[in-house]
């Protein structure tokens, strides 16, 4: 047993600190919950640079061939300073699933790409309902003869403005066969009957509503195989997922670290408001939460890596995450008092983002569903 | 033992339902606190205010020679349950005149300024704009640690410092000021004043501070030796905290039929829309889980109910709450927290909408609600203070700091 990061881990988490303060300070995260693309392509390019969104890529196609823990410990440090923009959709939400499921010819003409920090891809899955359950995909991809036509619409698909490429899953047969009927496809966002717009949300994170009218797709396009698209939906439930929980994990620990901080230096009734137990038991509660969750989170992490089953153990990760990252932030606010209420305070920019992170990639009720059928309910 | 309103209450409800549907014509804000943001949600809201002058409800409690109505203590706790409900804008005018100024006047302050300062709140004028500054960067929770100074000369205070998270300061005529008038004293709790601020004086630096969903509700005040007439001493120089935590008194007791109108709206928000909206095929409202959580939530609801009339009948009686409107206050704050959070949780997705956008659900209230609901709690005491305050005077457990 080891609970400690490899000398590489270590070494990557030490970069991204440094590159992330750096470049990325929280004064520009508020410059870019304001910008209408809502990340810094610079910013981007220096982490291609970094070797970042080659990471897990194979080096053959100009990655690293990193390991998922590795990419667990970035996201991490991303989650710490929400760096805002498009490497989640592109590495997590794509750049995975397009190694596994992709053939020699798509990987071979997307992967360098990716590595490369040349082009930007995102996750078109979720729809209307906000559900992550495969049931309530609804979009439609219909063969004629040639091609597959996509009709339908997704929601809250993060940077799909800024996307060069979209993976979309598809229903392509009737809902009587659940395991038969879902086909993922590559479409390019150039492509006609495309329609993109942003959805105002309250962290300005780029998300948006993606409509297709008679959007055509060839064979060529299909990532996975027809009728293959339940197999690249259950891949990305558990691997973006378990990245996602990795970026909550370490925007809590992000938040922890400076409500302590806070404690320590404000003083009322001339001591530190740390002083009163009222607020050394809620700071004690918020670290046993935190640390429950970093430890959920590489615990389940490694069983992936490692080949074993790790549905239930990723889904147990994504539940506490959401309610982990409320209730830190929730406590982290009112104990900074009216400063942690005003805009020019960091803490507002993680209470921004509660919602998304609790609703992307399925919401507590979602995975709490998917534990107990773990477990045997 | 009796929990009816009288049917003259029970008619006031129906007119304030009927008032509320002929003049706001979908208009309704809520979860208050930020009419003060845009300008045109205030201009909106002082019209409100005037009508509801005009119907005796704005400061109906208040004595009628200032322009009250003599209302019992059941009306006005049946007008803020309403009107809460209905989401009235205008109906606190920026909180603090309504709040406490007018009752902290009534008690300590001289017949001249009675006579100056009430009429025009009560006639839900401009010039019954409050705000209040007690914060200081150095005195929140502890505010008796407040610095600002105003040294006497003559027939003039000069004032100088800062303060902080002057709520609608930027809208306000008058400012209900704490100072410090005697640096000298031993105990911080001496030494303290209380003083009436025109807003247009020379001197003053308005800052506005937005809150982190980009709401303009409070500001930075600077002074750079304003000079205020004397005669604008509230009660007794250097009394100023204990005539202060009289009027804070005020300010804690509304809180409960208020928060009860808000939440009573919300969850039925909530409640409507599990009932309409559909998850594979079937409405939100069959699911157990969401059945379990808005059963959860409306336990709470009606246990604040009781909370807040349990005050009001005290009151009726003449007696004097003290830790009953702390109680409400922190129980209020927790009510809020759990309903913004079950809200958003039904909402799914959504509930991350911007508040205006064309797809924020619910009018984007139940956003709304989630993105205040940390600031309402902090705004007049936190819950550790409001915790303090009710183990220390109902419970007689000894004082910890
Ligand atoms: C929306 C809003 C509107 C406001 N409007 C006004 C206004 O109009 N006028 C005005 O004067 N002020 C206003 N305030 C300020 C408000 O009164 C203060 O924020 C509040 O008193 C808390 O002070 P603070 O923010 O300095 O926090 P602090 O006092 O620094 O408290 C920080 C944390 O320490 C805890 N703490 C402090 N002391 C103790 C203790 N003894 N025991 C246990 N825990 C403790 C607090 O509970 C809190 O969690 C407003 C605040 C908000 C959020």
């Amino acid at each position: 047993m080891d609970f400690d990061l490899n000398e590489q881990q270590q070494m990557l988490r030490t970069m991204a600190r440094d590159f992330l303060s750096r470049e990325c300070s929280r004064t520009r995260v508020r410059e870019l919950e304001k910008d209408s693309r809502g990340y810094d392509p610079d910013m981007l390019a220096k982490m291609a640079e970094l070797g970042w969104l080659g990471l897990v890529l194979p080096e053959k196609y100009g990655g690293t061939g990193a390991g998922l823990l590795d990419l667990v410990v970035l996201l991490e440090e991303m989650g710490r300073n929400i760096t805002p923009g498009p490497f989640f959709p592109t590495v997590a939400l794509c750049a995975l699933p397009l190694i596994k499921f992709g053939t020699k010819v798509q990987k071979a003409g997307y992967a360098a790409d990716i590595a490369g920090g040349n082009k930007i891809w995102s996750l078109a899955l979720t729809e209307e309902s906000g559900s992550y359950d495969a049931a309530d995909i609804n979009c439609r991809a219909d063969y004629n003869g040639t091609n597959y036509l996509i009709n339908g619409e997704k929601w809250f698909v993060p940077f799909a403005h800024a996307a060069d490429f979209l993976i979309v899953i598809c229903r392509t047969g009737e809902v009587s066969n659940p395991q038969q009927v879902l086909t993922a496809f590559i479409i390019d966002t150039k492509c006609q009957g495309l329609k993109i717009e942003l959805i105002p949300t309250i962290a300005g994170d780029g998300q948006c509503r993606v409509r297709f009218k008679n959007v055509k797709a060839g064979k060529q396009d299909i990532l996975g195989g027809v009728g293959n698209g339940r197999k690249v939906f259950d891949f990305i439930m558990q691997s973006a997922t378990i990245l996602k929980c990795a970026e909550v994990s370490g925007a809590c620990q992000a938040v922890l670290d400076m409500t302590l901080a806070y404690a320590k230096e404000r003083i009322q009734f001339d001591k530190p408001i740390g002083s009163f137990m009222a607020i050394q038991h809620k700071l004690v509660d918020m670290l046993t939460e935190v640390e429950g969750l970093q430890y959920l989170v590489y615990y389940s992490a490694w069983l992936l890596a490692s080949g074993q089953k790790a549905a239930t153990q990723i889904s147990m990760a994504k539940a506490k995450a959401a309610e982990v990252y409320q209730q830190v932030c929730i406590d982290g606010v009112k104990i900074h008092g009216a400063i942690g209420f005003s805009m020019d305070h960091d803490i507002g920019c993680f209470f921004r983002r509660i919602k998304s992170a609790e609703f992307m990639l399925g919401d507590r009720d979602t995975h709490l569903s998917k534990v107990a059928s773990g477990i045997g309910l | 033992m009796d929990f009816e309103f009288s049917k003259k209450e029970e008619q006031l409800r129906r007119e304030i339902r009927e008032f509320a549907r002929r003049e706001l014509a979908g208009r309704d804000l809520i979860t208050g606190l930020e009419e003060e943001s845009l300008d045109e949600d205030w201009e909106f809201a002082m019209q409100m205010s005037k009508k509801l002058s005009q119907k005796g409800w704005l400061t109906m409690a208040w004595p009628k020679e200032y322009g009250g109505r003599d209302a019992s203590f059941f009306e006005q706790h049946v007008y803020m349950d309403e009107a809460s409900y209905r989401g009235i804008p205008g109906m606190t005018m920026g909180v603090s005149g309504i709040g406490w100024v007018g009752q902290s006047l009534m008690l300590f302050g001289s017949d001249e300024q009675r006579k100056k300062y009430l009429p025009p709140i009560a006639a839900g004028e401009p010039d019954g704009i409050w705000c209040t500054a007690y914060s200081e960067p150095n005195a929140g929770s502890d505010f008796a640690n407040i610095q600002t100074r105003a040294v006497r000369d003559g027939d003039y205070y000069t004032l100088n410092g800062q303060k902080i998270w002057t709520s609608c300061a930027h809208r306000a005529r008058w400012c209900w000021l704490a100072v410090r008038t005697d640096a000298s004293v031993s105990k911080k709790q001496h030494g303290i004043s209380l003083i009436i601020l025109d807003m247009k004086s020379p001197g003053i630096t308005i800052k506005p501070i937005y809150n982190y969903a980009g709401i303009h509700i409070f500001n930075e005040l600077f002074f750079d030796n304003v000079r205020v007439p004397v005669a604008n001493l509230v009660g007794t120089e250097n009394r100023g905290w204990y005539q202060l935590m009289q009027s804070l008194a005020f300010e804690r007791h509304s809180v409960a039929p208020q928060f009860y109108g808000t939440a009573r709206r919300i969850l039925e928000i909530i409640i409507k829309y599990a009932g309409r909206t559909n998850l594979h095929g079937k409405p939100l409202a069959s699911d157990p889980l969401v059945k379990h959580k808005l059963a959860e939530r409306a336990i709470e609801l009606e246990t604040l109910k009781l909370f807040g009339y349990e005050i009001t009948w005290k009151l009726s009686k003449g007696l004097i709450p003290i830790y009953e409107a702390a109680r409400n206050k922190a129980y209020c704050d927790f009510v809020m927290q759990r309903l913004a959070t079950t809200g958003s949780e039904i909402i799914g997705a959504y509930s991350q909408v911007d508040m205006r956008s064309k797809w924020a659900k619910v009018e984007g209230s139940i956003t709304r609600l989630y993105m205040m609901f940390p600031g309402i709690s902090i705004a007049a005491g936190t819950d550790e203070i409001q915790k303090n305050i009710v183990g220390q005077f109902k419970m007689g457990l000894p004082r910890p700091y």
